[in-house]
């Protein structure tokens, strides 16, 4: 039997994903220890598991790297690959906005949006391309997106809002809601097809974990 | 000024020795099996005129396109893709009595896309196509073409899903949703993402049993017992002929023994605007991506001028390539033949050997001035050579075995 080889996003996801795993029946244990190993592997059920990057996993499942992974929403609109994205597992919910001085509130469609700050640089390009069909300059920073707009570096921000205190904190509002987000299951192309059986009773057995 | 002589451009590679030699062998084994099975091969230009891609005729993307001009300002294009050459050859320059027509190519096509996993910007197509006939035996033909050349290039692990674009296109049109609407079904259940497909189907009055259909999209596909759990009831004509038309696609590959190679999936609707019935993608392991795609395509050839049904699929040979490296599947080629030198004297003794091991299909080579036995042995030991023959003056010659001398 061939492995396969799980994708998991390193971070907040973490946690969840090796919990819905274990109970999908697979053995985490290896990946519960805090080793330096960076594949590790559950020789039973011949499944192999690495942590990477969240915005990494995408790539790793579009180029057969890894078969499966679990990854959010966020990072796979970010990274527009071409995956199957089979199950919605439900956390990690928040949404994806665009926010900026209470000013603007109600005036989005009024005003002209000429600079826009953000981590995620493609979907706040499909954005204002694609549903408002504007041309803006995009602003990409690492961090911290909520200052651009109170230095004058931008007058918004396309960034994810979880409960909205730090927006709040700083005198901004969700101005509109791009995506609702939350962690999903996605699988390669090619090993839906060739691991059919196999990778369904896993999409099963995670499945049937969420419906509880 | 930075120098760039040195180094080739993103995306195109130098194909060398070894590589050149097992891609030839692929190349070869293709050519032979496609016109063995009477298809005939074709070549077009490697440039091309934009119009024929992109534009109205809006194929293919304009970002993915090499693009330049000629001398009266025309749009050119490095050719993104070869069926698209094929069906403008057909659609002027095929006389109607030489239809059906079955034609195969071999070649290089262009196209700028992300890099990675096998991808190039420059790569090799081959592929075989049949105008001229709408029928389940070419649909059956061609496909039983892509099995056949997929194990000629050495991969035994490998499957094709079939699927069929007008199933989905008939029962959308009997579900009422809009084209947008549509589309946004469409690239849900390209992504098999059931969650998205409820969510979207909600919103929606569509019968009880249709949308349970829909829903059921993502998941329609593995082996061929899948269509006979379809109840017809629902699905309205359209979508019942689809269904009729790839059974018999089926039972013709089941009668030809390509049952093993062949799967099912109905929620394969990608490029619609292009394909019109049987659709098709190969895979194995080791390769994140399609080894081969291909279907029908009825409305490709009308949009240069005449009316003309086509099915046909192209395989990418450096994704094969990489599969068979990957699965550990490329034969050590060390390389053939001897080396030919001489003492002085012995020269046109060295040349008769050489031409007669060459008449008799070997491969040989005469001493271009290498400066010596030394010099001959080093060579050939570098290059593989099975064996160093020394001709003397008088005519009689000794040989240095790869295994003993050198």
């Amino acid at each position: 039997m061939r492995y396969i080889t799980i994708a998991l996003s390193k971070g907040r996801l973490t946690e969840l994903s090796i919990d819905l795993l274990e109970g999908a029946g697979l053995d985490c244990s290896e990946l519960k220890e805090n080793s330096r190993k960076l594949i590790l592997s559950d020789e039973k059920n011949k499944v192999r598991f690495f942590l990477a990057k969240p915005a990494d996993v995408p790539v790793y499942v579009e180029y057969g790297a890894a078969d499966i992974g679990i990854v959010g929403k966020d990072t796979l609109l970010e990274e527009g690959r071409d995956l199957y994205e089979v199950l919605n597992l439900g956390f990690a919910k928040c949404r994806m906005c665009v926010a900026g001085p209470r000013e603007l509130e109600g005036k989005m469609d009024s005003i002209t949006i000429t600079r826009v700050a953000t981590k995620y640089p493609e979907i706040a390009r499909n954005y204002f391309r694609h549903k408002r069909r504007e041309s803006v300059e995009i602003i990409k920073l690492s961090g911290s997106v909520e200052l651009a707009p109170l230095v004058g570096l931008s007058e918004v921000i396309v960034d994810l809002v979880e409960t909205g205190r730090t927006l709040k904190e700083n005198g901004l509002v969700v101005l509109d809601t791009i995506a609702d987000i939350s962690a999903r299951m996605v699988v390669n192309r090619v090993s839906m097809k060739m691991e059919n059986e196999r990778i369904r009773r896993l999409i099963d057995a995670i499945r049937a974990q969420l419906k509880e | 000024m930075k120098r760039w002589s040195i180094y080739t451009p993103e995306g195109v590679q130098d194909i060398l020795f070894e590589q050149c030699r097992i891609k030839r062998k692929l190349e070869a084994g293709l050519r032979r099996l496609f016109t063995s099975y009477g298809f005939i091969e074709m070549e077009t230009p490697t440039i091309e005129f934009y119009d024929a891609f992109g534009g109205e005729i809006g194929l293919i993307r304009q970002e993915s396109m090499y693009k330049f001009c000629d001398g009266k300002g025309r749009l050119l294009v490095l050719r993104p893709d070869l069926t698209i050459p094929i069906a403008r050859v057909v659609a002027t320059r095929v006389r109607e009595e030489s239809l059906p027509l079955k034609c195969c190519y071999i070649g290089n096509t262009f196209c700028f896309d992300e890099l990675g996993g096998g991808k190039q910007n420059e790569f090799t197509q081959a592929g075989v196509e049949i105008l001229g006939i709408h029928s389940p035996e070419a649909d059956a033909e061609v496909i039983s073409m892509a099995v056949k050349a997929v194990k000629a290039c050495g991969l035994e692990d490998f499957q094709i899903d079939i699927g069929q674009v007008d199933f989905f296109k008939g029962i959308m049109e009997k579900s009422g949703l809009s084209p947008d609407e549509v589309e946004e079904v469409r690239e849900l259940i390209d992504r098999k993402d059931f969650v998205a497909v409820e969510q979207v189907m909600n919103r929606h009055e569509v019968s009880d049993d249709l949308k349970a259909l829909i829903l059921d999209l993502p998941r329609l596909f593995g082996n061929k017992d899948i269509l006979a759990g379809i109840s017809r009831d629902p699905i309205g004509e359209k979508a019942s002929a689809a269904l009729d038309y790839l059974q018999k696609v089926l039972d013709i590959l089941e009668d030809r023994g390509m049952g093993r190679y062949v799967s099912i999936d109905l929620g394969m609707v990608q490029s619609l605007n292009y394909y019109t019935g049987i659709v098709f993608r190969g895979y194995t392991y080791g390769v994140g991506f399609p080894i081969l795609s291909g279907g029908r395509y009825d409305g490709l050839v009308s949009k240069f001028g005449k009316d003309c049904p086509a099915t046909g699929f192209s395989m990418g040979i450096n994704m094969i390539m990489m599969a068979l490296e990957r699965q550990g599947r490329i034969e050590n080629g060390d390389c053939q033949g001897i080396l030919i030198t001489y003492e002085e004297g012995a020269r046109k003794y060295a040349d008769a050997y050489c031409e007669k091991v060459v008449a008799e299909g070997g491969i040989a080579e005469l001493d271009i001035g290498m400066g010596g036995l030394e010099a001959c042995l080093k060579y050939a030991r570098a290059k593989g050579l099975e064996k160093v023959l020394l001709f003397r003056a008088d005519g009689n010659f000794e040989t240095f075995e790869r295994s003993t001398d050198l």
